[in-house]
C-alpha cells in the first residue's frame, strides 16, 4: 500500500453562481520515501493538491489517505490535530512569525505536543543544526537572508518529524545559489532521513532532485514521467 | 487545547507602535469616560446616602416635599414642636431641635466678580447638636449679630480655594452685606459639605425674611408618628414630617433622569470609541491573515489563535485602563460639581474603579473577537494566498 492514496479526488470552488473544479478526479499513489516534483502551468491545480494533501482544505469528492489512515473526511479539529501531526509545510514565502526568533519559530510546533522543555530544546537543536543555521538560534526572520529564512522554515517543518513533506514553490522566492542549497537540503532529508516529499515547482532544474516528476494540467495529471536516479 | 506562547501576544503589541498608542489611547478615553460617569453618579448618590440619620427628621411647609427651599414655616414651629413633642433628643439643657433657612444666593467676592450661586443655610447653634456628624475643623462657629460665615469644605474647593482652609478670613458679599469665613466644616461628605452655614438671625435679615425653611429634630424616645400625629394636628403650622433618610432617597430620585442622561451619553461615546478601537484592531489582524493561515496549518486551534489575539488587545487594553485609573486617582477624585442641590465631589472608589477595570476588560475583549473572528473565519488556503 502506498503512503499517499488519492482516488477520485476532486476539488470544487464556487464563486458565486461560478463553479470552479481546479481538481478533477485525480488518482494518485506516492511511495513512502519518494521526492515527488509537481509541475504544471499557473492555475492547474497545484497549490490545490497540495493543500489537500496537508489537510488544510478538504476534497469535494473522493477519497485521500495517509498511511493507511483516511484524511478526507475528518472533522475540522481531528484534522488540525492530524496536520501536527503527520504534516510538515513549506511555503514559497517561508512564512515564519516575524515576531518569534529562529529558535522559537522552530519550537512553535512542538509546543503542540507533549514534550518537556528539554525535549524540545533538543529536538528544535537537531533541527536546526540539520538546515545549517545551528548558529543563528536568537535571530529574528528580518535579520536572515531569505535562504536562511526557508531554512528556518524547513527546520519548522521537521522538527516534529512528520510522515509527508510538503512544499509549494520552496525556492521560488529565492536566488539561485540559494535556491541550490535549499534543494540539496531537500534531497538530503530525503536520501538521509527517508522523508517522503511533494513539491510544487515551476522551475525545471529543480525537479532533477526528484525522483518523480508530475505534470498536472486543467486539474488532470497529464503524463507520469520517471526522472534521473538521486544525484 | 494547546495555546500559543504567552511572548507571542506581547511582543505582537510592539510590532506596530502607532497601532499600540491608538489601542492604548483609545481605552484610555473610553475608561477614563466610564470612571467620569460612574463617579460622577456615585459621588451625587454617596452624598445623599449619607446625609440621612434614621433618627432625624425634617419639619417642613406642607406641599413643598421636593425642595427646601422653596419651603417656608413659621418662625414658631421650632419652640412649638419643642415643647409638644415628648421624646426627643436634648443634650445639656438643649433640645435637638434645629430652625433653619435654606436659600441659594450668589456669593459675591470682595473683589466684585459675579456671584456663584452657593447654598446657604441660616442655623441657630442647635444646629450642632441635630447633625452631630457635622464638624468644624477650623475655626470657631458663626457668631450672631457679626455676619460670619462657616464654609463645608466641597463649598470651599467649589470656589476655587485649594486647600479649602484658604477661604478662613475671606469676606463674600451676601446680598451688598459683607460676611467674613470664620470657620470650615466637613460632614462625612454629606451635602452639608457643599454648604454655607451662618447665624440665624443674621440671614434672616440679610434676606429680608421672617419665616423659617424647615425645623429639623433628632428622636430619642419619639418615633416618626409622633411628628406625623404633630404635623397633622397643628394644622396651623402647615406642616409635614419627613424621615431624613426619606427626604434625600426622594431627592436622590429626583436627579436620577440627570444621572441616566450621563451615563447615556458616557455609554454612546464609548461605543463610537469601541467601533474606532475595532477598525484599528481589524488593520491589524488583516495585516497578519496569512501569518494566521500559517499557525492553522501548523495545527493550532483556530480557538488558540483567537485567544492569543484577545490576550494581546487585553493587553493594550489593560495598559490603557490603568492609565484612565490613575489619571482619575490624581485629576478627578474629589472633583467638586456644583449641582442645583449643592455641591457634591466626583467619587472615584472600589466600585467606580473595578466598574472602569471591566469596561476596559470589555473593550479588549470586544475589540478583538469581532476582528480576529472576520479573519479567523476564511478557510486556510485563502488566507495563505493573502496578500500575496
Ligand atoms: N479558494 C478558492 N476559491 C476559488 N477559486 C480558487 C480557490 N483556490 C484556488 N482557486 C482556483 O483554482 C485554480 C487552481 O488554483 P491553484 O492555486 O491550485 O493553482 P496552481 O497550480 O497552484 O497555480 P500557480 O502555479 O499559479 O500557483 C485557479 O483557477 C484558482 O483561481
Ligand atoms: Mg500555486
Amino acid at each position: 500500500m502506498a503512503l499517499i492514496e488519492c482516488r477520485q479526488l476532486t476539488r470544487t470552488y464556487r464563486r458565486g453562481n461560478e463553479e470552479i473544479t481546479p481538481l478533477r478526479d485525480l488518482d494518485l499513489d506516492i511511495e513512502s520515501g519518494g521526492f515527488v516534483a509537481l509541475m504544471g502551468p499557473s492555475g492547474s491545480g497545484k497549490t490545490t493538491l497540495l493543500n489537500l494533501l496537508a489537510g488544510i482544505d478538504r476534497p469535494t469528492a473522493g477519497t485521500l489517505s495517509v498511511a493507511g489512515k483516511p484524511v478526507h473526511n475528518l472533522p475540522r479539529r481531528a484534522l488540525a490535530n492530524w496536520r501536527s501531526a503527520h504534516v510538515g509545510y513549506i511555503f514559497q514565502l517561508y512564512n515564519l512569525i516575524p515576531v518569534l526568533t529562529a529558535y522559537e519559530n522552530v519550537e512553535l510546533p512542538l509546543l503542540l505536543q507533549s514534550l518537556s522543555r528539554s525535549e524540545r530544546h533538543d529536538r528544535v537543536a537537531t533541527a536546526l543544526e540539520a538546515v545549517g543555521i545551528e548558529d543563528r538560534h536568537e535571530h529574528y526572520p528580518r535579520q536572515l537572508s531569505g535562504g536562511q529564512e526557508q531554512r528556518v522554515a524547513i527546520a519548522r517543518a521537521i522538527v516534529t518529524e512528520p510522515t509527508i513533506l510538503l512544499a509549494d514553490e520552496p525556492t521560488g522566492d529565492l536566488d539561485r545559489q540559494s535556491a541550490t542549497s535549499v534543494m540539496e537540503l531537500l534531497a538530503q532529508l530525503n536520501s538521509e532521513q527517508g522523508r517522503t516529499i511533494v513539491m510544487v515547482t515551476h522551475d525545471p532544474r529543480t525537479t532533477e532532485w526528484a525522483d518523480t516528476v508530475l505534470h498536472l494540467e486543467k486539474g488532470r495529471l497529464v503524463e507520469q514521467a520517471v526522472g534521473s536516479e538521486r544525484p | 487545547m494547546r495555546l500559543l506562547p504567552f511572548e507571542y501576544a506581547v511582543r505582537n503589541l510592539g510590532r506596530s507602535p502607532l497601532r499600540l498608542m491608538l489601542s492604548v489611547g483609545g481605552s484610555v478615553l473610553v475608561v477614563l469616560l466610564v470612571l467620569i460617569a460612574a463617579g460622577f453618579t456615585q459621588g451625587m448618590q454617596q452624598a445623599m446616602r449619607v446625609s440621612g440619620s434614621p433618627d432625624t427628621v425634617m419639619l417642613i411647609g406642607s406641599g413643598s416635599e421636593e425642595s427646601i427651599e422653596r419651603s417656608e414655616i413659621a418662625m414658631r414651629s421650632a419652640g412649638i414642636v419643642a415643647a409638644s413633642v415628648p421624646g426627643l433628643l436634648r443634650r445639656a439643657g438643649i433640645d435637638a431641635v434645629s430652625p433653619e433657612i435654606h436659600l441659594a444666593m450668589p456669593l459675591v467676592t470682595e473683589a466684585g466678580t459675579p456671584g456663584r450661586l452657593a447654598v446657604i443655610r441660616g442655623v441657630a447653634p442647635e444646629a450642632w447638636l441635630v447633625h452631630d456628624d457635622t464638624r468644624l475643623v477650623r475655626g470657631r462657629a458663626p457668631q450672631p449679630g457679626r455676619s460670619e460665615l462657616v464654609a463645608g469644605r466641597l463649598a470651599a474647593r467649589a470656589l476655587g480655594f485649594e486647600p479649602p482652609e484658604s477661604i478662613l478670613g475671606m469676606t463674600f458679599s451676601l446680598d451688598g452685606e459683607p460676611y467674613e469665613v470664620v470657620g470650615l466644616m466637613e460632614a462625612d461628605g454629606g451635602v452639608i459639605e457643599g454648604e454655607f452655614w451662618t447665624a440665624l438671625t443674621d440671614l434672616l435679615v440679610t434676606a429680608q425674611r421672617d419665616s423659617l425653611s424647615t425645623v429639623i429634630l433628632r428622636m430619642d424616645q419619639a418615633e416618626l408618628g409622633d411628628l406625623e400625629a404633630f404635623a397633622a394636628t397643628r394644622l396651623d403650622l402647615e406642616l409635614a414630617a419627613i424621615a431624613e433618610p426619606e427626604y434625600y432617597a426622594q431627592l436622590s430620585a429626583f436627579y436620577r433622569p440627570v444621572r441616566l442622561l450621563v451615563i447615556v451619553t458616557a455609554i454612546l461615546i464609548a461605543i463610537g470609541g469601541i467601533t474606532g478601537g475595532l477598525n484599528t484592531m481589524y488593520a491589524a489582524f488583516a495585516s497578519r491573515v496569512r501569518e494566521i493561515g500559517s499557525l492553522q496549518t501548523l495545527g493550532y486551534s483556530r480557538a488558540a489563535i483567537l485567544w492569543s489575539l484577545v490576550q494581546e488587545s487585553v493587553l493594550a487594553s489593560a495598559i490603557g485602563s490603568l492609565i484612565a485609573c490613575a489619571i482619575s486617582l490624581v485629576l478627578l477624585d474629589q472633583f467638586v460639581i456644583r449641582f442645583s442641590m449643592g455641591v457634591f465631589g466626583i467619587s472615584i472608589n472600589a466600585t467606580v474603579l473595578s466598574l472602569g477595570l471591566a469596561a476596559g476588560l470589555l473593550l479588549g475583549v470586544i475589540g478583538a473577537v469581532v476582528p480576529a473572528w472576520r479573519c479567523l473565519r476564511r478557510p486556510i488556503p485563502e488566507a495563505l494566498r493573502a496578500g500575496e
